[in-house]
This record gives C-alpha cells, sequence and structure tokens, in this order.
C-alpha cells in the first residue's frame, strides 16, 4: 500500500513531465515505472540527517541531475535537542520541519518507503512499483535489535526508546512528568555501537536535572552494557556530581524487560524495579540496507569507500549516516551531514565522468548537561592513503553556557544546512 | 559544457543548447568550495551564518582568515571547535579557503537588534574609531577586521572575551584594545555589539 494521494503526487512532481501522465490516469497505488527517467538520476533513501542533506546538495552541485527522495514521513523531528524535550526546556514543536526547503531546491519527496532494492537492475521498489536511478544513496539511520532483549518485541508500545525523535520523545516526557516523586526511572544503554555516543549520557543528565528540579525525592538508575560512559566520560562524570540523584552502574547490559512486574534483568541476573522505563535498545543499519545486502559479515553495519561512500557490496549504490561502519567517526548527525555533502559531490562527479574530490568529514557534538550550559567533543579529520584518518579530538574545557550558546548556533545553522 | 545534452536527450535541437549557453557554475563549482563543506555546519552555506552566535565569514578578508585560522590552530586564540577544523584548514589549504570565503557576498546577519541599543552604541563608539574606523570595516593595514554586520551575540561574546584576556591571551599587540575593553561596563558592551550588527 502506498500513502502517495493524488494531491501530493501532484505537488513532488509539479515540475516533472513525464510524471503528469500518471498524475492524469492512476489512482492513488503506485505501479510499474512510476516516475520514468527522463535524464541522469539519483534516488535517495531517508530524509533524515544525511538523506536530506545528500539530496540538497545534489542538486546545488548539478541542477541537472534529477534528485528523487523517499521518506516515509511528512515531517524531520531533529533527534539533535530531543533529549530537552524529556526535560521541557526545548518543545517537539522546535525540532520539527518540513521538506519544503528540498522542494524548492527542486528535490522531489515522495512521503514513502523504498521497499527494496534490485541492485543489478538499478531500481528501487516502493511498494507494487518501481523507481530507476543512476546512482542511490541509501541513508536509513538505524533499526533496533528488538530480540536482543527478553520481552522487549512483545512490550514496544510501552517500554519506550525515544531513540527516533517524535512521537516516543513526546510520550517519555510525558510518563517522566507523570512519574510520582519517590519513583524510580531507569534508562538502559546499549551497547557499542549505536546511534550518537554521547546520546545517552546527554539524556541521563536531563533526566537527573528534571528529577533535581521537579522531584527531588526521585532517583535515576543508568544501567549501561558497556564498561565505561562512552563519550566525554571525564566531562559527563563531572557534570552528573551535581546529581546525587544519579546511580550509574556500568557493565550491566540490560538482557529481558517485564512491563508486568516493571523490572529489567541484567546479564549477571540481577532485577531492577522501575516506575519509568527507557529501554535503548541494540542497534544495526536500517531495515532496507540489511535486506539490500548492503550490510557486512556482522549483518548489522555497511562498509563503505571512505572518499565516496559507495557500498563494497553494490555499485552504484552509496551508504551514509549512521548504517555505516569502518570510518574512525561516530554515528552523529553532524557525521551524516558532512557525509551527505562529500557524497553529493562525488556522485556528481562520478555521474559527470570526472574524478571525485578527496574530502574528509567533520564532527561536532555538543551536549547539554543541564538546562542551560553544554559540553562538546569536536573531531577533525584528513584522507591519508584513501581513508579518513583523525587529525585530531578536542573537548571543551568544561561545562559553560558558552557552549551551549554555540550549541544553539550549530543547531540552527545545520539545521538550514540540510533543509533549507 | 555540463549535462544538458544527456538531460534533456538525443532530440535536442542545436539551436536550443546554444541559446541556453554553458550551464551556469552552480554554487559548488567555486574553487575550494568543496574543502569548505565542512563549515557550513556552523556557519551557513558560503559562511552565510544564519545564527546568533556563529560569526559569519562570507566576504571575510583573506589577511583576517590566515590570522584568525593560525591563531586557532596554535591555541593563541582558544576554541574548542575552531582548533580542530582550524587544523583541518591548514592541511587541506589556507590560502584555497581564504579566497573561496572572501570571494562569497557577505550578507549582513538576520538577527535583529533593538533600535534603542544601536543609538547608545553609536555614542559609545568613539572609543573605537581609532581602530575600526568610522566605518566600521577596519584598517587591514593595522590588522583590524571588519565588524559590519556580524551576528550580536557572537560581537558581544567576542568583546567579553577580550575582557577577560581569554582571546589570545597575553598577546601583547592586542594590549591596548583589552585595557579599552576592561573600561567598558558589559550592558554597554551589548549597545556596541548592536551598533556594529547594524552597520552595512
Ligand atoms: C537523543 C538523541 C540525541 C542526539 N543528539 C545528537 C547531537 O547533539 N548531535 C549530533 O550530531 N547527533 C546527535 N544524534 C544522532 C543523530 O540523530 C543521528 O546520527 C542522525 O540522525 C543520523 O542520520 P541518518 O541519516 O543516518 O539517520 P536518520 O536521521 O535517522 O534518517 C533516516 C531516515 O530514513 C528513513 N527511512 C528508513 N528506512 C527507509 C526506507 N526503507 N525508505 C525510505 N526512508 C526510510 C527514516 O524515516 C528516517 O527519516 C542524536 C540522536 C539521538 C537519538
Ligand atoms: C562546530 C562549529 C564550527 C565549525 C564546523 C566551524 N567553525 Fe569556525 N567558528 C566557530 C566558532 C564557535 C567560532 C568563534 C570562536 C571564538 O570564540 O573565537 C568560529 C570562528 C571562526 C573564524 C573567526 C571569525 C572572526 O571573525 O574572527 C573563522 C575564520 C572560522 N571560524 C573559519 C571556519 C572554517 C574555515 C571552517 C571549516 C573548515 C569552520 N570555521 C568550521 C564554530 C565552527
Ligand atoms: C587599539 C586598536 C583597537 C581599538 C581601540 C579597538 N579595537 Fe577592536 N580589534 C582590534 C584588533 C587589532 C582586532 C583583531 C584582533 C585579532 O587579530 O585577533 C580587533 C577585534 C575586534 C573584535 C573581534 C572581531 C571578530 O571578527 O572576531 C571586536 C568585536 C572588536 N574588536 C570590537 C571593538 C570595539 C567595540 C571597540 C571599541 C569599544 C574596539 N574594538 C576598539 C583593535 C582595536
Amino acid at each position: 500500500m502506498t500513502r502517495l494521494t493524488r494531491r501530493e503526487f501532484l505537488r513532488t512532481s509539479a515540475s516533472g513531465a513525464g510524471l503528469a501522465l500518471l498524475a492524469a490516469g492512476c489512482g492513488p497505488a503506485i505501479k510499474g515505472d512510476f516516475a520514468p527517467k527522463a535524464g541522469r538520476r539519483v534516488v535517495v533513501i531517508g530524509g533524515g540527517w544525511g538523506g536530506a542533506t545528500a539530496a540538497k546538495y545534489l542538486r546545488l552541485a548539478d541542477a541537472s541531475i534529477e534528485v528523487v527522495l523517499l521518506e516515509p514521513n511528512r515531517q524531520f523531528v531533529s533527534c539533535p535537542f530531543s533529549n530537552l524535550v524529556l526535560s521541557g526546556v526545548r518543545s517537539i514543536d522546535g525540532l520539527t520541519f518540513g521538506y519544503g526547503g528540498l522542494r524548492s531546491h527542486g528535490v522531489r519527496v515522495y512521503h514513502d518507503a523504498a521497499s527494496a532494492i534490485e541492485p543489478d537492475v538499478r531500481r528501487v521498489r516502493v511498494g507494487e512499483g518501481y523507481l530507476e536511478y543512476d546512482r542511490l544513496i541509501v541513508s536509513p539511520g538505524v533499526e533496533f535489535q528488538w530480540e536482543q532483549v527478553d520481552g522487549l518485541a512483545a512490550a514496544q508500545d510501552r517500554v519506550l526508546h525515544a531513540w527516533k525523535a517524535g512521537p516516543q520523545t513526546v510520550e517519555l516526557a510525558r510518563q517522566l512528568a507523570a512519574m510520582p516523586d519517590g519513583g524510580v526511572f531507569v534508562l538502559t544503554v546499549p551497547p557499542v555501537a549505536y546511534r550518537c555516543p554521547p546520546g545517552p549520557y546527554e539524556r541521563a543528565c536531563q533526566v537527573a536535572w528534571s528529577l533535581k528540579t521537579k522531584k527531588p525525592r526521585s532517583k535515576l538508575v543508568v544501567l549501561d552494557a558497556n564498561a565505561n560512559v562512552v563519550s566525554k566520560a571525564a566531562l559527563f562524570r563531572a557534570a552528573w556530581k551535581d546529581y546525587p540523584n544519579l546511580e550509574y552502574r556500568a557493565s550491566n547490559k540490560v538482557v529481558k524487560v517485564d512491563p508486568s512486574t516493571r523490572e529489567v534483568t541484567t546479564e549477571f541476573g540481577d532485577r531492577v524495579k522501575y516506575d519509568v522505563i527507557n529501554l535503548i535498545p541494540p542497534q544495526r543499519a536500517g531495515t532496507i540496507a540489511v535486506q539490500a545486502d548492503l550490510v557486512g559479515a556482522d549483518k548489522r553495519w555497511c562498509e563503505v569507500n571512505h572518499l565516496t561512500y559507495e557500498s563494497v557490496k553494490h555499485k552504484n549504490v552509496h551508504v551514509i549516516g549512521d548504517s555505516t561502519i569502518g570510518l574512525p567517526v561516530p554515528k552523529s548527525g553532524n557525521i551524516a551531514n558532512a557525509m551527505g555533502k562529500i557524497c553529493a559531490v562525488a556522485v556528481v562527479h562520478l555521474l559527470n565522468g570526472k574524478e571525485p574530490p578527496a574530502m574528509a568529514p567533520g564532527n561536532t557534538c555538543y551536549s547539554w548537561v543541564n538546562d542551560h550550559e553544554a559540553i562538546a567533543v569536536v573531531n577533525a579529520y584528513r584522507i591519508e592513503g584513501g581513508k579518513v584518518v583523525q587529525i585530531e579530538q578536542k573537548l571543551t574545557p568544561g561545562q559553560s553556557a558558552q557552549w551551549a550558546q554555540n550549541a544553539v548556533g550549530w543547531a540552527t545553522s545545520i539545521w538550514q544546512d540540510m533543509l533549507a | 559544457m555540463r549535462t544538458i545534452f544527456r538531460l534533456i536527450g538525443g532530440s535536442l535541437s542545436l539551436s536550443v543548447v546554444l541559446a541556453s549557453g554553458p550551464a551556469a557554475a552552480g554554487p559548488l563549482d567555486a574553487p575550494g568550495a568543496a574543502k569548505a563543506l565542512a563549515c557550513s555546519a556552523c556557519h551557513g552555506l558560503g559562511g552565510q551564518s544564519p545564527s546568533n552566535t556563529m560569526p559569519v565569514i562570507a566576504g571575510i578578508a583573506p589577511w583576517y582568515f590566515k590570522k584568525a585560522i593560525e591563531d586557532y590552530a596554535a591555541g593563541r586564540r582558544p576554541s574548542p571547535e575552531m582548533e580542530p577544523y582550524a587544523k583541518y584548514v591548514l592541511e587541506a589549504g589556507v590560502d584555497d579557503l581564504a579566497s573561496y570565503f572572501a570571494s562569497q557576498p557577505r550578507q549582513p546577519t538576520a538577527v535583529r537588534v533593538d533600535a534603542g541599543a544601536v543609538e547608545r552604541g553609536r555614542v559609545a563608539s568613539q572609543q573605537c574609531v581609532v581602530c575600526h574606523v568610522e566605518s566600521g570595516k577596519g584598517d587591514p593595514a593595522k590588522g583590524i577586521p571588519d565588524l559590519r554586520g556580524q551576528p550580536p551575540g557572537y560581537l558581544a561574546n567576542q568583546m567579553l572575551l577580550f575582557k577577560a584576556d581569554r582571546r589570545s591571551p597575553g598577546d601583547a599587540t592586542l594590549k591596548a584594545l583589552k585595557e579599552l575593553m576592561k573600561s567598558i561596563p558589559d550592558d554597554q558592551i551589548a549597545d556596541l555589539a548592536a551598533y556594529y550588527s547594524s552597520l552595512r
């Protein structure tokens, strides 16, 4: 089934000559080649941090190339800053954007999911129809490995991850606000590699800050599958000195959840009771990447060429963002944005028969430790022997309102860089 | 000639192609543009920062760009964000990036300022004109940067850093500037920032 309405279709295809035919005749169901290719075309799967950036920069790099973006969600919700929604410091509306900016760059946006990739014939399947491409960029983010935690698959509606910003973020914020004072909030951190290494610890700060200011008799228990805080450890631990209500337990991998008894169980058999649970499940590349055999032997992540982001497994298919592995970079929105730009420029060079320039990404991850202060980690990279290599990693000397203001500056710029 | 033939198809008549001429250079065709892709996450596309905290670097004078990058990379101008990126710039080619950003037309910041603050800042700016000149565009011969149209938040923050000797700490050539900043109350710093931000 497709969710592409006729009105939406007309809007997305307003400038497409070939597409008008389809709008004239068929009903809403997509069948066959639903947007015949007139010139050179790049299809982008996923309109998140990587895909939205790639789609825009493809058009900036060469406006003669047709760009089709497939994204089931009608609105983009930013994961960065979404931990602040839990503490009530920001609203989800302020993190929600439309795709009109990409349309104004001439990107054809279809609010549908790709259902399969056929690299041999260079086609993407969408429901019962398909789209042809010259090159494909895949940025589907992460998928959760529900089966890794006993009881989780059946309890998805009650045991929230809030690790894809949207309705779950709002619901978890509501549960936190509704928790009685004196309650226990349990946050679980998955084993590496997962989306946004500092993200769970920023979330711990926001929940602890919220409890400290609004429910002083309550407690936050962080159960971390990893042996230590994965990112900015010294800075987070310094920030936690302000949160005596935060109990951090390293090497406590959660293997079971039981919503009927409101209890999680760790690898070692310890049971922890909760009033509110936020279980961030283990992760792998987005499902479409796994199904299309873009993942490596681990069946989790996709290996790519460091200059072009072309898959090592399938020609003309590029993978960017959280789904990738093998580069010495974190799974961050900033990196997905950088990969989107570099990949777009590389793809345009390849389509124009030119050698792509060797470009390295850059990364900055700000984390809010309370309602007005932040910390940050910054990474610069170079290309060496065809591989991305880190030049330097730098941390803020401590937490301050200055870095929080810079975080706002970063978010303002990068949201526009992707979507405006 | 770019890709117009393949785009529109073989049936296209030559006259149409000639009429359209060579494809106009896109925003990423400028020399150095590819190397600058990492910067837009904070400074905006082409250096046109949309926020109140990140400086506009579109149209920045090459001499000042290079000085800033060298100061950041050496840790003289402490910035956890810019130190790694400055090292990247030095490796990627500081001249290429300097000329790329210099060639980008500078739009003044879109951040609004209060008219009363601008007026108070204009009066207070008499202390600055000896170096920054009446127009605010600075003086390359004396190493004075252009302040016009920068976001007010950025300008105020840099003045506070000078005041606390946290920008280029201990730099003897900036002694007079820092002495002056120390004498300026913080609310007047906000007024001065509003004034210079409003200049075109
Ligand atoms: C709480 C939290 C805080 C974070 N904070 C930061 C931060 O401060 N800074 C930072 O840099 N990063 C941060 N991140 C990380 C950042 O959000 C991710 O790294 C980034 O979203 C990765 O981009 P992506 O394009 O790989 O995936 P996404 O942004 O998730 O985009 C994937 C898109 O693909 C779509 N999709 C999936 N399958 C299909 C399909 N079959 N067909 C079509 N579309 C499909 C999805 O709907 C989705 O929109 C944070 C993450 C979280 C969870
Ligand atoms: C993570 C955000 C971020 C990124 C990415 C970034 N910068 Fe900056 N930049 C800043 C901040 C913050 C400042 C102000 C720092 C200070 O207080 O001196 C700054 C300042 C500057 C300045 C000084 C401007 C002035 O008026 O003095 C220059 C030049 C500059 N950056 C160039 C670059 C270039 C070139 C790149 C890309 C290679 C880049 N920046 C990438 C955040 C960033
Ligand atoms: C004695 C000369 C002198 C005077 C007087 C002076 N400045 Fe400056 N100013 C400088 C120099 C030199 C720099 C560049 C410093 C550097 O290279 O890092 C500078 C930089 C700045 C900057 C940072 C610009 C940027 O892009 O980062 C601001 C803001 C500023 N001055 C504001 C003022 C204001 C406001 C006054 C008046 C109150 C003032 N200055 C008076 C010499 C002066």
